[in-house]
């Protein structure tokens, strides 16, 4: 046995600790909830010069398994890590990699698939990837989430397949345990040993076409290759795992089962279930009865052999799913269980329960119950463990919601000079628009201080009638839409955060077609699709197509600089220098290495009506451009509206300072304010010609996340970034001068 | 009892049927309880010689919503098999008292519980007050602490939670501070230091109040085994849902019926009214918008005049404080 040492981690460390050790060329990523601390934790030894491996924070998951996929295409070894939608988002790229054979070992923290939004364990994600091509492990314990993630890139370079790695979110993911680890990189090295293809697309010497086109036969060729390769591979798990044990002295097998050797009744569960339940079938041992407990290590190829050599001896099977094949009678758990007993003669009976959606805890006494079910001679063949009808369900009370005429106060107004075609605006100061009711109800969660609701109700103060909201996925639908209370007095509608454009723009065309067709009365609604930066970097797309068709609606961005919802991760926004936890500080790191996205500016590009930029430091600016960005929404098209918004947790400051800090970014002219009307480009607030420009490091200083950055060590960076900073500030007053 | 923990030298001084020694700590976002976890984990584990686990209750990441963070010891190298969070704590930490008004913090307490309670009440008191019928209780004004030392509350409750438990060692505990903050950032855990002493000296330079030597106070955690009994899966479920389907919230509006005051951390904006011009910034900078605005007259005009804040939404963020002109409003103790 190899020389190991002990260490108190979690799965996701593990799995850092796995790649770190490994070496892998590249890892592709996007953070999503609970699998990004394995990007966060190789990025932080990157940053302390403890790994060399290249990792890309892409914009998205789609673009993150394209990464991973073009790296394996140039002949590297690639890791990557996804849970929920983030693995549904990159599903199209998933039998693209295993269809021309392309190996890597791919990290899924399984968390159920929204919506309605949960961040929280089930196995709803990992299921979608059952027939796509991968092997499919799946860990139930940190451990072996650590041992499994080194097997998988050996079975994966054996046989040219991509392979996941699959665990509890949360449960596995996020529970220290004591574990055990190499101590050398060189055991692990030695283990997984080299890795050279000659096909790949980087040998310019032997030209290789990777991806062709195919015709129907080829294509049945192709996945009957592939579908031999699982099966070879199925019989080679077995010994790997066996050779692994030598190493390790850990032995794992595919199928494991507790105390089944004369088990009456016998449950089948993923994951850390299982290792509840075996507490449960100790404690029923004690009194009796016959109780045993079984898992699986592999998913694909799915182990159907030693499934039914474990299970065969019980009166009763009870296969737990954390996940619904809605309408099959069972998750995909039971059904492959139901049909792999049944080819192999099963004369028992087996029972599928639903349990533990979205991270709801499993205890002991949970699986106490289930074996009680087992003993039932009613008990039906299928049925959700645990669900019941919840009296806190929310009821329609009107109360508090904003009707039509309150939103009228008549404080705001504008009008369109279409011969200087700029749109005046009237009224609208901070003291007098005070009396417009806010969209935005009290009693929301967002953090002491939160930047976010504030510049909101700006937004809200300078558009009077009815309003109609799309929210991305970030912190400023979480913090609002906690079942059963919603924050929101007016409509709103959620979607997942690259496609919040998209979905206004949806609405709006029903909106504008039911009206053509007198289904819906005249009259007005301002529809506004809010996004955080984050939606703006994995929605860029969408925003990009809405603004193309001209739909008419205000996209309106709140910029934190971050994903701060998950912990704070670096945003294509984040500042140059800053530092996140994907972006850390240390020897080998200084902060995000690429400049912030000048998103006000590519909305510019695309040629809609009205951009602006907004900050709650200058209040009366904000109402105004908020009231014009309403009037180009309703008569124009499409009005981009984008706000510098404080968030103490992870810009780390004090909350009372915000308004100063995003004063500070004003004058530094890191966030100039503006706006293009029209085309025309229009600074509302010059700091130089107010004389309170200030450099860079004004603004730097006054926030954690980027006050390393005034050490002398990063004088250069800063450097850059006051150059960049200044380079563009001149090329929109070039503009704002010559129209 | 396993055989295990009667065989070799017993670490732990109680247990659950199973051989567990669970510990729960009740705080906020930001007080530092999830490091507080982790740093008795690792004691347990890597300088103890117990097997452990520790995490944290799981959501997005808020400052003020209620955070919870488990630990879990077993003797040597017993399994730890559970993963659910602790529903009856042997010590039990609460970070923040304002929490015991509205979420089951004593939950799952017996006789053997040894709870530290950051308090300027005194043990009877506190039991009254919040109807603790079992236990031992052990109150400190670890916030007071933590700010003569000038460290995080988190420190001050390790310390207090370590004396009181009887079995883990402080010295421990600062050997592993020292290992991970001391030598990043020496002056810092410095002050963390003196702030865990604290701590621990607090909780043994008095008694502990015994609230009760027997029982169980059995209020539930949310998410517990839920009483949902075999009836549910007799039949297909077919339960008589009450809401708009598709998870649809009807209720416009309704987090007004939110009490958003247990996230504070001891300061809210005191409201002069006489001072106040009804320049409405406050509300402009505002993020939970408690300031009530009414319409009303000033200095002889019709406008919206301040009736001050709600502090029932009021996370004390004092945003407030700051871009008041005429210093209508204060920075105030609570």
């Amino acid at each position: 046995m190899e020389q190991q040492e002990t260490v108190f981690a979690n799965g996701n460390e593990l799995a850092a600790r796995a790649a770190r050790q490994i070496r892998y060329h590249v890892m592709g990523y996007y953070p999503i909830t609970p699998s990004t601390q394995i990007a966060e934790n190789l990025d932080m030894w990157r940053a302390e010069g403890k790994t060399d491996i290249r990792l890309i924070a892409a914009e998205g998951e789609h673009s993150a398994a394209g990464i991973c996929y073009g790296a394996s295409a140039a002949g590297g070894r690639v890791f990557g890590a996804t849970s929920a939608n983030g693995l549904l988002y990159a599903l199209e790229e998933m039998p693209v990699q295993s269809g021309t054979r392309m190996p890597m070992v791919m990290n899924v923290a399984c968390r159920t698939v929204s919506g309605p939004l949960c961040i929280k364990g089930d196995h709803s994600d990992i299921m979608y990837l059952l027939n796509a091509g991968w092997l499919i492990l799946f860990a139930p314990r940190p451990q072996a989430v650590y041992d499994m993630n080194l097997m998988a890139l050996k079975l994966a370079e054996e046989f040219m397949l991509p392979v996941a790695v699959a665990y509890d979110g949360f449960f596995t993911s996020h529970q220290k345990r004591k574990c055990k680890v190499f101590s050398q990189d060189r055991t692990v090295q030695e283990y997984i040993g080299s890795f050279t293809r000659r096909e790949n697309a980087l040998n310019v010497e032997n030209p290789v076409t990777i991806g062709s086109y195919m015709g129907e036969k080829d294509i049945l060729q192709n996945k009957y290759e592939l579908h031999q390769a699982m099966e070879r591979a199925g019989g080679r798990i077995q010994p790997v795992f066996d050779e692994y044990g030598e190493l390790s002295g850990r032995f794992y097998k595919k199928v494991e089962g507790y105390r089944t050797e004369d088990a009456e009744a016998v449950l089948v569960l993923l994951g850390s279930a299982f290792e509840t339940a075996r507490e449960a079938v100790d404690e029923l041992r004690e009194k009796g009865t016959a109780a045993g407990v079984v898992t699986l290590l592999v998913l694909r190829p799915f182990p159907a052999k030693e499934l039914w050599e474990t299970c065969r001896h019980a009166k009763v099977i009870l296969v737990g799913d954390r996940q619904d094949s809605y309408g099959a009678g069972g998750g995909n758990l039971s059904l492959e269980t139901r049909a792999c007993m049944q080819r192999f003669g099963y004369g028992g009976k087996i029972l599928a329960r639903v349990y533990g959606l979205g991270g709801t805890d499993f205890y002991k006494e949970d699986a106490v119950r289930l074996f009680a079910a087992c003993r039932e001679e009613t008990a039906c063949d299928f049925a959700y463990y645990g669900a019941e009808a919840l009296d806190k369900n929310p009821e329609a009370g009107k109360e508090n919601a904003l009707r039509p005429g309150d939103m009228t106060p008549g404080l705001t107004s504008c009008s369109y000079d279409s011969e200087e075609q700029v749109m005046r605006v009237k009224g609208g100061s901070v003291r007098e628009t005070l009396a417009m009711p806010k969209r935005l109800a009290c009693g929301h969660g967002a953090c002491p201080g939160c930047g976010i609701p504030v510049n909101l109700n700006l937004l809200m103060r300078g558009i009077e009638g009815n309003v109609v909201f799309v929210f991305h996925t970030g912190c400023g639908m979480v913090v609002t839409t906690a079942y059963p209370k919603t924050s929101f007095r007016v409509p709103y509608v959620h979607n997942l955060f690259q496609n919040g454009p998209a979905t206004m723009g949806g609405i709006i065309a029903v909106f504008e077609e039911k009206q053509r067709r007198g289904e819906m009365p005249e009259g007005q609604i301002t529809f506004v699709m809010v996004s955080g930066d984050g939606g703006m970097d994995i929605g860029l797309g969408s925003a990009l197509g809405a603004a193309c068709r001209n739909q008419k609606m205000i996209l309106f961005e709140y910029d934190n600089g971050g994903y701060m919802n998950t912990g704070y991760q670096l945003s294509y926004s984040t500042p140059y220098g800053a530092k996140s936890a994907t972006s850390h500080v240390g020897k080998d790191g200084f902060g995000k290495d690429f400049f912030h996205r000048d998103t006000a500016q590519i909305m510019a590009a695309a040629g809609i009506p009205y951009v602006a930029t907004v900050a709650e430091s200058n209040p009366a600016d904000f109402i105004r451009k908020a009231a014009k960005a309403a009037a180009y929404a309703n008569g124009f098209g499409m009005a981009y509206v984008k706000a510098l918004s404080a968030c103490p947790l992870n810009w780390n400051d004090k909350p009372e300072n915000e308004r100063e800090v995003v004063s500070a970014a004003v004058d530094c002219c890191f966030f100039p304010l503006y706006e293009v009307e029209q085309g025309t480009t229009r600074i509302t607030y010059d700091p130089e010609e107010m004389g309170k420009k200030q450099p860079v490091t004004d603004w730097l200083s006054r926030m954690g996340r980027t006050r390393h950055l005034l050490r002398e060590e990063y004088a250069e960076v800063v450097k850059a970034l006051q150059l960049e900073v200044d380079r563009r500030y001149a090329r929109l007053k070039e503009k704002a001068q010559k129209p | 009892m396993n055989d295990y923990c009667e065989k070799a030298k017993k670490i732990l001084p109680c247990t659950d049927e199973n051989g567990y020694y669970e510990i729960r700590m009740e705080s906020i976002g930001g007080l530092g309880a999830n490091l507080a976890g982790k740093m008795l984990g690792e004691l347990g584990a890597l300088h103890m010689g117990l097997n452990v686990s520790s995490f944290s209750s799981y959501g997005s990441e808020k400052k003020g919503s209620p955070v919870r963070a488990f630990v879990r010891y077993r003797e040597g190298e017993e399994e730890i098999l559970r993963n659910a969070p602790v529903l009856s704590p042997h010590l039990l930490g609460i970070f923040h008292e304002a929490m015991a008004k509205s979420y089951p913090v004593f939950a799952g307490i017996s006789a053997q519980t040894q709870i530290v309670l950051n308090t300027r009440m005194s043990g009877r008191e506190a039991a009254e007050q919040y109807g603790v019928q079992t236990g031992t209780l052990y109150c400190l004004d670890a916030g007071n602490l933590a700010r003569s030392c000038k460290c995080r509350l988190n420190m001050v409750m390790l310390g207090a939670m370590a004396a009181a438990s009887g079995f883990l060692a402080i010295e421990g505990l600062e050997k592993l501070g020292q290992e991970s903050i001391g030598k990043k950032y020496p002056d810092l855990w410095k002050a963390n230091l003196a702030g865990m002493e604290k701590g621990y000296q607090a909780v043994c330079d008095r008694q502990g109040f015994l609230c009760g030597k027997e029982g169980r106070q059995v209020e539930q955690l949310p998410q517990s085994p839920a009483g949902c009994g075999l009836d549910s899966m007799q039949e297909p479920y077919a339960g008589s849902f009450k809401g708009v389907i598709g998870g649809m919230n009807p209720a416009a509006g309704n987090s007004v019926q939110n009490n958003l005051s247990a996230g504070r951390e001891g300061f809210i904006p005191v409201f002069h009214p006489e001072k106040c011009i009804q320049c409405g910034l406050c509300d402009s900078t505002c993020p939970d918008m408690v300031f009530r605005f009414r319409p009303g007259i000033y200095k002889g005009m019709d406008t919206m005049v301040n009736h001050g804040p709600d502090y029932q939404y009021c996370k004390g963020c004092l945003r407030c404080v700051n871009v008041c002109p005429t210093q209508a409003l204060t920075k105030g103790e609570e």
